[in-house]
């Protein structure tokens, strides 16, 4: 390491045919330019969100190129379903994305259903529906706090927890812990909702709506937030569709499409609410989308909370663990927090499944931050990939 | 000239309304839990999913209901349990159950036939090694039913039960009635 310098870290610019760095930061620097520094952000790196690795080309404070690097976080969940019984692998999709636990439980348990031609209680539907609605704001407000912790405001996460804790206190009530959630069932919901179930989520929805004002006027109206994400990160609807990208950021491109109002499943069609739309393109469209979303969802517990009907949670003789899948296969696509999880489950009646493909929605959605990056001052594209609202277990699975 | 001194203002609006609105919550009072301190409402613990342990048994509290059929052991997606039959009945001879591999998923809790399994709500559990984690849940058991020898009021009120168990005054003339 003779002619190591700061400027030029693995020393490949330098010397031809040196190879320094590892296999991604070595190939990543063969095409960099004169005078640019290649950086490591992450995998350590606190505003990554986990352990995403993005190899970026600096030119000063511009980002001129810049190449995620996945797998830090592999645990080959796809794998260990092929090993597992299908009712073994339940608890499995709680940990794929540990945010949205719930929205994974749906994905998966409603594909083995609609494999077995197995019909969902009334009551359970209702269930489903809140616990995923209440997953989806828990979500939104770690992200919510994680991004703008990104953009250097240090508060914020703090009331984001708060808000969260109530979540976490309310779905501990009915799926019994408050993180990796195995609530779902083939055929129902693991618990049924009790007295203080629906009491706390009563006195939660009110509260919640206070907050979003504190939010609106603490965070989204701060004038140094605005000047950071406005017209920053631009991400557009034909972007968006050439890569794949779903949820909150394929919304704030001006597309309107949720799978909850594209192929309405559960009981989706029962209830009255808007899916928000930007045509901002931007951060701020992204960052607009999210917080709107969170009054949609309380807007969607409300009406499921007055409505939903006595009855059994989980139909009678449900499939036990030793239970197999018909043979078969099956596709089922739901709106999680990040866009659309979909998996496809193909199984040849023996014990475990075949083949279970799990769409992580992250994984499409990290492809955009390359080229919206591009030509980005270095703190903006942290901003562009908080706005992506990553969740790395979901990408590498 | 004009525009800039505008946006100062509206900086410095911005800068007061957040002032305001944490100064607000400075005052509020706390949510944290101060572990040491405080616990957390027990009534919050209802659901809460712990390590495993037996339930008490029907007729005599101080046996396991379990049958040894070995449905939780084949229904478990980590293995961590083993229940061996012993010689009296069908009463097990070892149920050893390792935490440090379970998911807390209660695939075996909702597949026992005998409801012999349930979910402790202990939260604040600290080992120091990981071979405490594995757990002989008969002996667990037995250390219970030793502590409070008198079996908790059956099915819905059984949390509420137990906290009176656990109350001295009043909980004991109600366990003595029962």
């Amino acid at each position: 390491m003779s002619n190591f310098s700061f400027l030029n870290p693995f020393g490949v610019l330098d010397e031809p045919g040196t190879y320094m760095g590892d296999f991604y930061s070595h190939n990543f620097s063969k095409k960099a330019k004169e005078g640019t520094v290649i950086l490591n952000l992450g995998p350590q790196h606190p505003s990554t969100h986990g352990v995403l690795r993005v190899l970026v080309e600096l030119y000063g404070e511009y980002v001129m190129r810049s190449e995620p690097v996945l797998g830090y976080l592999h645990r080959s969940h796809e794998k260990m379903a092929e090993h597992k019984t299908a009712y073994g692998f339940l608890p499995n999709m709680g940990r794929v994305d540990y945010l949205n636990a719930i929205g994974w439980n749906w994905a998966y348990a409603a594909s083995c259903e609609q494999l077995a031609g197995i019909q969902v209680p009334e009551r359970a539907e209702y269930l489903r529906v809140i616990s995923a609605e209440l997953n989806r704001i828990s979500s939104h407000l770690v992200w919510w706090g994680a991004f703008v912790l990104d953009l250097g405001a240090f508060t914020p996460i703090l009331y984001a927890f708060d808000d969260r804790e109530d979540l976490c206190d309310i779905l501990q009530r009915v799926t019994g812990s408050r993180l990796t959630m195995n609530y779902f069932r083939f055929g129902g919901v693991g618990a049924d909702g009790d007295e203080r179930f629906f009491r706390l989520i009563r006195e939660f929805i009110p509260r919640m709506r206070e907050r979003l004002k504190m939010y609106r006027a603490l965070v989204t109206d701060n004038v140094i937030l605005r000047r950071r994400l406005e017209g920053i990160g631009s991400m557009d609807a034909d972007m968006c569709l050439r890569y794949g990208a779903t949820g909150p950021i394929l919304r704030a491109a001006g597309v309107r499409r949720d799978v909850r109002k594209a192929i309405p499943y559960g009981i989706y069609d029962r209830f009255d609410y808007e899916i928000p739309v930007a045509d901002r393109c931007d951060n701020f469209g992204r960052y607009w989308v999210r917080v709107e979303e969170i009054e949609q969802s309380l807007r969607i517990v409300e009406q499921a909370v007055a409505q939903i009907p006595e009855g059994k949670h989980i139909v009678d003789k449900a499939p036990k663990p030793a239970w197999k899948i018909p043979a078969g296969e099956s596709v089922f696509s739901v709106e999680g927090a990040r866009g659309e999880i979909s998996v496809h489950v193909i199984s040849d009646g023996g014990k475990s499944p075949y083949r279970v493909k799990l769409r992580a929605p992250g994984f499409s959605n990290l492809a955009l931050f390359a080229e919206a990056a591009e030509g980005t001052l270095l703190a903006d594209a942290i901003a562009t990939l908080g706005s992506l609202d990553l969740v790395i277990p979901e990408i590498d699975r | 000239m004009i525009t800039a001194i505008w946006d100062q203002l509206k900086g410095l609006y911005s800068l007061i309304v957040g002032m305001i609105v944490t100064g607000r919550y400075f005052f509020a009072p706390q949510k944290t839990v101060h572990y040491p301190r405080k616990v957390v409402d027990p009534e919050d613990l209802a659901a809460y999913r712990g390590p495993l342990e037996l339930t008490r048994g029907k007729d005599d509290e101080s046996r396991t209901r379990c049958i040894s059929c070995q449905m939780c052991a084949k229904g478990c997606p980590g293995n961590c349990i083993k229940v061996v039959k012993g010689t009296e009945g069908k009463l097990p001879s070892t149920w050893v159950y390792d935490f440090s591999l379970c998911c807390l998923c209660g695939a075996c809790v909702e597949v026992c036939p005998a409801s012999a399994i349930d979910f402790s709500h202990r939260l604040y559990l600290v080992v120091t090694s990981r071979e405490e984690l594995v757990m002989d849940l008969l002996a667990d058991l037995k250390e219970r039913v030793a502590a409070n020898p008198l079996k908790p009021a059956p099915d819905v009120p059984a949390a509420a039960g137990q906290k009176a168990a656990d109350a001295p005054s009043a909980g004991a003339a109600k366990n003595g009635e029962v």
